[in-house]
């Protein structure tokens, strides 16, 4: 049996107050997964404990049954982070970042380089691969650090707001993208704060609120258990009870 | 203050932009508590210092001698040329940087307010510099018995809305040739030197010899002899110095004239130079071939030529880690001095330490903390001890073409030296960028520009310790080590340092 790609268990993560309040998640291998939640729900902590950007306060993290509080490199040389900001070096073409980020993730040079070539190609970046990142735009940005993000060819990849900003055409490029990593048996988990796109592009939702779980399911799950018409329905009710 | 004048004035009006460019002005001061505090009290001890010496020259009478108007109009044109670079960057934060433009371009002001508000905006920041630096000496004196030298603050004022008349037309113009990037890249490089100049120039005079400071005494000479400053339209600024309510009028008259017609004249400029702002400003180069030469085969590889790209394509970070350099230079000013020098080979081999100490913990700063993507890092698989390594052995590589430079020309003298010199560079080296390393934290790398903006005080109060310890180790050993090198400048290295001595024993 394969391991699920993302299990969090009674995650705890307090700031000034809990933020993360005994989270249990767990995500299957090969699913793309959107994490569905109110502003300061806890979403993007959760995903960056997940990654190991944050330190939980207790609970276990496991990626791919790896172990990623006690085994932090390899959990992480199998996983991507895309922010909602992308993190880029705005003086660094988009060739030379990917460049910087397959040494970071210690690619062998006759992989890493025909692997950016094909990610530039596909991304439609190829033409300004000689380009600093400084005058791109917002989606631009977003392309090259998805590339950035894809290049060690992670097997789970979690991307934080990823439409953010991003104009139809650009979103729909993303939302392309992340569909056919999928396809190729990665397994994807986004936050996002528009329904729609969990509608149409999620194999599974989860609604979490107040640092806790809420539901989670497929979108015929969510909805068909208390008859909502849609899946705002669902959000609304769910989130909104006290 | 400034909050109830603009209360009074109605919202929107050129005044009322004004006073809030004035207040933004003044807000760019130091906002942390410790550097306020040295602030003041440094404003305090030269206040008190310009207290002491107007009481001194009390009852001393201070003329308008033509002496004193020459060294007026030569100060004065220091004084502008430093406040026009002032005024170009000051003009290319508020193009490029401040992101207030578009707020108050879309608001129902006419463009003309906002641009003159904008300029007053700048020379009033030009001003509030010097003015600091200025007048604290020169008002006392004024109070205490000298009236006349009120003149000095409308001098520096004329001077301040001159200059940035001038740094604002310069840098439009460098935009309107080379395009946004070259106005600011040259901008700040302009800065960065003119910064350097004063420092270098003024230590040149401290650790010249007689010949360096005859040198400017007979230029100084010959300016007053041709009559510079001390008559015609040159003389402006000395008589306005000294309280000549014509020259005060003239000057300040001359400089609104020109800040009027600034506005009117380049205002299709200044519109044009904002839109461009908002521009791409990428550099878009044709791409061609293959991206194979981007990828290292080592972490080292990848930050070493990550940190090399970010600092080659940053000019005026470059020119920051080359005024460090500039700083130090003193030392080796008193190392190579004519006829009294220090031992050469020790003062260079302290000199070497200090300077190759101070780069390096420069460029691991750049590396570590002006890090613009730290998350990046945290989710590689790479452990921090190792990541860190890479970063500071990547500094010390860079750094390692000027950690040589002094040690080989130590090896002329003393081999042992020069080996014993460079291995502790590069020990200084490695403690001084352990340090950033151990305690740097991430800010974006645009603060290193207010020099080590995200740095701390202390840790660069350290670091120099350190630099200063190894330094003198590496020099007290080799004068120890090796008595030879304990001689000074060969007289066949001196070179004669003033132009002018000929002519002058002629």
């Amino acid at each position: 049996m394969t391991a699920p790609a993302l299990r969090l268990t009674q995650l705890h993560k307090s700031f000034d107050k809990p933020v993360i309040a005994g989270l249990d998640l767990t995500v299957a291998a090969g699913q793309l997964y959107a994490l569905l939640g109110p502003n300061g729900a806890g979403k993007t902590t959760t995903l960056r404990m997940a990654v190991g950007l944050t330190e939980p306060d207790s609970g276990g993290i496991e990626i791919y049954g790896i172990d990623a509080i006690r085994k932090p490199l390899a959990a992480k040389a199998i996983t991507a982070w895309l922010p909602d900001e992308p993190m880029l070096y705005d003086k660094l073409t988009p060739s030379e970042y990917l460049g910087f980020v397959a040494g970071l993730w210690k690619i062998p040079r006759s992989v890493a380089a025909p692997e950016a070539e094909r990610l530039l190609r596909w991304l439609e970046l190829w033409d300004v691969r000689g380009t600093r990142c400084e005058g791109f735009s917002r989606g631009m940005k977003q392309k090259v650090a998805l590339a950035g993000a894809m290049i060690h060819d992670p097997r789970l990849l979690i991307l934080d707001e990823p439409l953010t900003g991003l104009d139809a055409a650009m979103a729909r490029s993303v939302k392309d993208a992340l569909r056919a990593a999928v396809d190729q048996g990665k397994t994807v988990i986004v936050t996002t704060h528009i329904l729609e796109v969990a509608e149409r592009l999620a194999d599974r939702i989860g609604i979490i609120a107040g640092g806790k779980l809420l539901a989670e399911g497929t979108l015929d799950e969510l909805r068909g258990g208390a008859g909502d018409a849609t899946l705002e329905d669902t959000f609304i009710r769910l989130t909104s009870q006290p | 203050m400034i909050g109830v004048l603009m209360r009074v004035l109605p919202p929107g009006s050129f005044g009322w932009l004004t006073l809030h460019e004035l207040r933004l002005a003044m807000a760019s001061r130091s906002k942390k508590r410790f550097g306020q505090i040295v602030g003041w009290v440094m404003l305090l001890a030269w206040i008190a210092g310009g207290i002491f010496i107007a009481t001194l020259l009390q009852d001393v009478p201070i003329t308008p001698t033509p002496m004193l108007l020459t060294g007026v109009a030569a100060v004065s044109i220091a004084l502008f040329s430093f406040m026009t670079t002032q005024g170009m960057l000051g003009s290319q934060r508020t193009l490029y940087e401040a992101g207030d433009l578009d707020l108050l371009f879309s608001a129902p002001i006419p463009p003309r307010s906002i641009m003159r508000a904008k300029l007053v905006g700048i020379a009033a920041m030009v001003m509030l510099s010097f003015t600091i630096l200025l007048l604290p000496l020169a008002l006392p004196v004024a109070i205490l018995g000298h009236p006349q030298l009120f003149g000095i603050p409308a001098l520096l004022l004329a001077l301040a809305l001159t200059a940035a008349c001038f740094g604002l037309a310069l840098t439009l113009l460098l935009a309107r040739i080379a395009g946004p990037r070259a106005a600011r890249t040259v901008g700040q490089i302009v800065a960065a030197l003119s910064g350097g100049a004063i420092f270098l120039l003024s230590q040149l005079w401290n650790t010249g010899d007689r010949n360096t400071r005859g040198g400017v005494a007979l230029l100084f000479q010959e300016m007053m002899d041709s009559g510079f400053g001390a008559h015609g339209i040159g003389s402006l600024p000395g008589k306005a110095a000294f309280g000549d309510p014509w020259a005060v009028t003239a000057l300040l008259a001359g400089s609104i004239l020109l800040f009027l017609f600034t506005t009117a004249a380049m205002q299709s400029w200044f519109l044009s130079g904002y839109r461009a702002g908002g521009m791409k400003l990428g550099r878009t180069k044709r791409a061609r071939g293959t991206i194979d030469r981007n990828f290292s085969a080592t972490l080292f590889g990848a930050i070493y030529a990550k940190e090399w790209r970010l600092m080659a394509r940053d000019p005026a970070l470059a020119f920051q880690i080359v005024l460090r350099i500039v700083y130090l230079a003193p030392i080796l000013f008193l190392a190579l001095r004519p006829g009294k020098s220090l031992p050469l080979a020790p003062s260079l081999a302290f000199t070497s330490v200090l300077i190759a100490g101070q780069v390096v913990s420069s460029l691991v700063w750049l590396a570590v903390s002006a890090e613009d993507t730290p998350d990046l890092l945290k989710v590689a698989p790479v452990a921090k001890h190792e990541l860190d390594r890479a970063k500071l052995s990547a500094a010390m590589a860079m750094a390692a073409p000027l950690a040589l430079l002094m040690p080989i020309g130590i090896g002329f003298a003393t081999i042992p030296g020069a080996i014993a010199t460079l291995a502790i560079t590069v020990a200084a080296g490695w403690m001084t960028g352990l340090i950033e390393v151990t305690f740097a934290k991430p800010a974006p790398r645009s603060t290193f520009r207010s020099r080590r903006g995200g740095g701390s005080f202390i840790r660069g109060i350290i670091q120099f310790a350190i630099t200063i310890v190894m330094g003198g180790i590496a020099a007290l050993l080799i004068f120890f080590l090796d008595p030879a090198s304990r001689t000074g400048l060969p007289d066949s290295w001196r070179v004669d340092s003033n132009p002018y001595a000929s002519i002058q024993r002629h």
